[in-house]
């Protein structure tokens, strides 16, 4: 199902600020791990998750993906996005969630399995049993 | 001795006049010349002497060791002088250290001064330390602690840096080997990392 996410143009090469408790970098692959209440910030989108491990392009010397874990929610404008996980891809600016996401958007609120958000275009696709809660502001 | 032709008479004066200027031209080279100070053309070396009499100053000295976990120190400065009343301790100046992992990652330090304690088995580098890593963090910081023994370096307070994941500010680092043999350097207290695509 189709959903409009931000609505807005997101610019995925605005810089990207993470702000966590702990980073740990293993010296060995290198490889880096943000733990500890996590908040990736790019422009409007905020995603805040408990553990963030960051993957680098095979010349080490971009950001590829960033795999947050431990309950993510991504917040882009007005609407909110709730998963267990998330892959946001910096190059595509695509944000794969999964695991019973929940999205709200104003008093309307939708759930799904699995969830992508292209941020450039601020869709949102969702598939996997997917359940829309329309609610109708006349009524409270 | 009156001679009749001018020559002989020219010769006879010259005689006389030629002496008595050299012996002018000479006089001049001891009455007119500068007083010259002896004191103040020798070169004397400005070193204290009593000071550098009463303490042992050791130049270029030179640490290096292997922790217990294979990582290959090396400390060197460019003047220690060890503590009056704590032996074991050393205060150098201008002090580098390199920390070669078994993996083979590079790490150097930098700092202004520095203290090796031999009986804490730790040195200390202080006043703007730098930390450069060869996969290219560079991280500066006010005071970093190094154990001799085994790999564990820490920061005393905030660290500031650089490197392939952007500008990185922490509260303190860590660098020490987890339980599973790898090497972690750990950013603590608060971390802020901007990263520009």
């Amino acid at each position: 199902q189709q959903l409009q996410f931000g609505g807005m143009q997101q610019d995925t090469d605005a810089p990207v600020e993470v702000t966590s408790d702990q980073l740990s970098i293993n010296q060995t692959d290198g490889s880096a791990t943000f733990t500890g209440n996590v908040i990736v910030g790019q422009g409007e989108m905020r995603l805040s998750a408990q553990r963030v491990v960051v993957i680098y392009t095979e010349d080490q010397s971009e950001i590829e993906q960033m795999l947050a874990f431990g309950g993510v929610t991504l917040v882009n404008g007005p609407e909110a996005a709730e998963a267990d996980e998330a892959d946001y891809t910096l190059s595509t600016g695509t944000v794969l969630m999964r695991g019973n996401v929940v999205v709200t958007q104003g008093p309307s609120a939708v759930s799904a399995d699995r969830m992508t958000v292209d941020l450039e275009t601020g869709t949102a696709q969702l598939d996997g049993r997917v359940r829309t809660l329309l609610q109708s502001s006349g009524q409270n | 001795m009156a001679f009749d032709n001018s020559y002989s008479r020219f010769v006879a004066w010259a005689k006389i006049v030629l002496p008595l200027v050299a012996l002018g031209l000479l006089s001049t080279l001891f009455l007119f010349s500068k007083p010259i100070d002896p004191s103040l053309s020798l070169p004397y070396a400005k070193v204290d002497v009593e000071q550098s009499a009463r303490e042992q100053q050791i130049k270029e000295p030179t640490y290096s060791g292997i922790t217990s976990d294979g990582a290959a120190i090396k400390v060197v400065a460019e003047t220690a002088r060890p503590d009056v009343d704590n032996t074991g301790l050393m205060s150098a100046k201008v002090l580098t250290a390199e920390l070669v992992l078994p993996s083979g990652r590079i790490m150097d330090i930098q700092s202004k001064r520095g203290t090796i304690d031999n009986n804490t088995n730790q040195v200390t580098l202080e006043g703007n330390v730098q930390l450069d890593t060869s996969d290219g963090y560079q991280i500066l910081t006010q005071s970093l602690t190094s154990a001799l023994g085994k790999t564990h370096i820490t920061t005393a307070g905030t660290v500031q840096g650089t490197g392939p994941l952007g500008f990185l500010q922490a509260g303190q680092m860590e660098l020490s080997q987890s339980n599973d043999a790898q090497y972690l350097l750990v950013f603590k207290k608060g971390v802020k990392l901007i990263y520009t695509p």
